[in-house]
């Protein structure tokens, strides 16, 4: 009768559960990510340099919002911070059909089957930004008594920028992307854009509204 | 309030169960019920009969008590309900015994379906009758991993958890439940 | 085909989720469909469970503010508030009335920060691009004016144990003023976007009905109770804070069904605006945090708060035992009791209006999983 309240169970290791993830999946989509595929038969700079300008300018997101990072991340795609401006027009639900993957939130053990799922389906060229400090290291979760959490969605997928912030703003999100478009062709924003618009809450005497 | 405020203790007293007034200002809830396992089920039918909703189903690990060793697993399963139409909130509790199963109440109060699954997920209790005691918030491939589960050195006895003997004027208190802070 | 083959060919199963642009959140539910038609949906919880009470048992009573922000990010503040009040009411503090006003204040402009996304978001699920914007312009002003205070704009930890973290000033009066007379003006654009429109009528009346009976029986709280006939809000019922001074009606709609909750919900937001004026109004001055140890020893024996969040009736149950970190700490959440009504509700209707369901029943599933 004691024996079986003793915590005679231990707790999942989670490094173990998502490098064995990692293995089942297909391992070359996921190394070659961002490479294209077999790789064209002919390549000229030219090309490339046009191709890369046109990916880096309509990167187009997939919904995938976890949990309170995914707030942001709307209130980003809406009329005060326009994500649309930056070329990400729309959020697809689909994998199939977006070639950014924002990972907003917390990945949990139960959920990381299918944000590898979802990865794979993403048809390459693709990139991954973290948002959140849950995405890039497991956040407020990441305590002693942790027995669900995959601390960081880098143990699952590669990731290429970090946004830190709990959660962090919308500028932040927006500077993740701008990051990602120099990752991309190695300019700040290819085809610059208009400033932010004023909030009519500057009319309110000493509120600091940007 | 157009209704004169009702004190319910005389119905569950009725019942046969061991009913306790409390003090709300202190404790948050009003009536105090000690249960048998076998007055589970009755108790749930008496509270749905006079129009409680659930609140909650929780679990909570305590030492076992020495003397009821083999009788006593360490697990509580604590029950709440409350009133639509006037501020009355009571607490049913439940040691659970050695075989960790307890009847369902799934079949009067289909709310309870899911607390009773969360509950089977965090400490291991099973609730006899339940349609579909699977994992509800814990991953399928761990049935038996129970996280709330203490510590054999965290562990504390049920009467360091709760509260010393009732205060005399609080007992003294009749018929009118308090309406808040 | 024979009749029964048809039917055979016709059953299949179907996964809403985990990622699904309608589900808010990480849900799965899994459908089992004849053709267009739900027979049976089951949800899948789990995706988000982030061991919020086993990290209230593990540290001291002050780190869990953080969690309580986190459980519904949406309206945060309500979930402070239970928390810290919860505290105060084991360990026995008075809270100076200037820190009762300002959380009562901030407490009602997160709820119509919820109400407004929830509205965007309905609509979106609907089909319908524009209130989304409209919704988010309005709200992004309240966090404009929640920001100057708390410091975030989505998971606050303002409250703490006897008050609040920093006291309001005269910007954020006049700030909360001209917030107010805005969103009176602005109900006109709702109006005729959203309610008088004949495609969002004839998506949501006599859609998922819910019965008085059947709300009791799954202990069902909120706009979503209040939309079936039942006035239940725990501000009036179980009065905390200072919610007894102030003049508010409670909306009640009569059929339960998905246009009787949008309206619950709408008229809401009309209430905590005339809350807030009245907050404003007699806003008394004094010290806004009262002198509370640095180490609060929780006495033995449990205690159980309730307060009203955007989504329905709030709980947090707390058993101490002498040291400062809890023994166990059980949340209950209004969303949990909401949701588990689907597989009833969800027997035998279109799939269109399962989404409308859904959506009307303005669920936040990490508060599920916690």
């Amino acid at each position: 009768m004691g024996e079986e309240n003793k915590r005679s169970q231990i707790t999942p290791d989670l490094d173990a559960y998502a490098a064995h993830l990692k293995s089942e999946s297909c391992r070359p989509v996921i190394e070659q990510g961002r490479e294209y595929g077999q790789g064209p038969l002919l390549r000229m700079k030219l090309a490339d340099t046009i191709m890369k300008l046109c990916q880096a300018n309509s990167l187009w997101p997939m919904t995938f919002g976890i949990a309170c990072c995914a707030i942001e991340m709307m209130g980003t795609g809406m009329a005060r911070f326009d994500i649309s401006r930056y070329g990400s027009e729309v959020f697809r639900p689909s994998p199939r059909q977006s070639d950014l993957m924002i990972v907003a939130g917390t990945v949990n053990k139960k959920l990381a089957p299918v944000l590898l799922t979802l990865y794979e389906q993403m048809p390459s060229p693709k990139w991954v930004i973290a948002l959140g400090n849950c995405a890039i290291s497991g956040g407020p979760f990441k305590v002693k008594e942790n027995y669900n959490i995959i601390e960081g969605a880098d143990k699952l997928i590669p990731v290429d920028v970090y946004v830190p912030g709990c959660p962090p703003r919308p500028e932040g999100l927006i500077e993740g992307i701008l990051k990602v478009q120099e990752k991309i062709t190695g300019i700040r924003h290819p085809i610059p854009q208009n400033r932010h618009p004023k909030s009519p809450l500057k009319k309110v005497k000493g509120l600091r509204v940007k | 309030m157009a209704k004169k405020p009702k004190d319910y203790k005389e119905d569950f007293l009725h019942q046969g169960f061991d009913a306790n007034r409390t003090d709300y200002n202190r404790r948050g809830y009003h009536l105090e019920v000690a249960l048998n396992v076998n007055q589970v089920r009755k108790f749930a039918q008496t509270a749905y009969d006079l129009g409680f909703y659930i609140v909650f189903i929780a679990g909570l690990h305590v030492r076992p008590d020495e003397e009821q060793d083999k009788r006593n697993s360490g697990l509580e399963v604590v029950y709440q309900f409350s009133r639509y139409d006037q501020l009355y909130r009571i607490k049913g509790c439940v040691s659970v015994p050695n075989t960790h199963k307890i009847p369902s109440i799934s079949d009067i109060y289909q709310g309870a379906d899911w607390h009773e699954r969360e509950t089977r997920d965090f400490y291991g209790v099973v609730f006899d009758g339940h349609p579909n005691m699977k994992p509800l918030l814990l991953a399928e491939e761990d049935p038996d991993f129970h996280p709330l589960l203490k510590e054999e050195e965290k562990l504390k006895s049920l009467d360091e958890v709760s509260w010393p003997s009732e205060i005399p004027e609080a007992a003294k208190k009749e018929a009118e439940p308090e309406t808040g802070r | 085909m024979l009749e029964s083959e048809y039917q055979e060919h016709n059953r299949f199963f179907l996964n809403m989720g985990p990622q699904h642009p309608s589900t808010h959140g990480v849900l799965l539910i899994v459908l089992e469909m004849e053709g267009e038609y739900v027979l049976d949906p089951q949800p899948v919880l789990g995706f988000i469970h982030r061991m919020h009470e086993k990290m209230g048992e593990s540290r001291p009573c002050q780190s869990f503010m953080p969690n309580t922000a986190r459980m519904d990010y949406v309206c945060a503040l309500p979930y402070n508030h239970g928390y810290v009040s919860l505290i105060e009411r084991k360990a026995e503090i008075e809270v100076p009335k200037r820190a009762e006003y300002i959380r009562v204040i901030t407490s009602e402009l997160n709820r119509i920060a919820s109400h407004l996304l929830w509205l965007g978001a309905y609509l979106l699920d609907l089909g319908a691009f524009t209130p989304i914007l409209y919704g988010f312009d309005d709200r992004e002003h309240i966090l404009d004016i929640l920001e100057s205070i708390t410091g975030s704009r989505l998971t606050y930890c303002y409250y703490r144990f006897g008050g609040v973290y920093q006291d309001i000033d005269d910007t954020f009066i006049a700030a909360t003023r001209a917030f107010v007379k805005r969103l009176r003006k602005r109900y006109s654009i709702y109006e005729k976007l959203v309610t008088k429109n004949i495609i969002f009528i004839k998506r949501t009346e006599n859609i998922g009905i819910v019965s008085p009976d059947m709300a009791l029986r799954y202990g069902m709280t909120g706009p979503n109770l209040r939309g079936s006939g039942i006035a239940y809000d725990v501000r009036k019922n179980e009065p905390y804070s200072v919610y007894p001074e102030f003049d508010f009606e409670i909306p009640v709609g009569e059929q339960g069904d998905c246009l009787d909750r949008y309206m619950v919900r709408v008229k809401e937001i009309e209430q905590s605006l005339r809350i807030i004026e009245q907050a404003l109004d007699q806003l008394p001055d004094g010290p806004i945090r009262a002198k509370v140890p640095k180490n609060i020893k929780l006495t033995p024996g449990d205690c159980n708060f309730a307060v009203e969040a955007a989504r329905g009736e709030l709980s947090y149950y707390l058993v101490g035992d002498g040291t400062s970190t809890p023994y166990r700490l059980k949340v209950r959440v209004p969303s949990y009791s909401n949701l588990s009504c689907l597989p009833e509700l969800g027997r035998g209707i279109l799939l269109p209006d399962l989404v409308s369901i859904l959506g009307s029943f303005d669920l936040v599933i990490p508060e599920i999983d916690r």
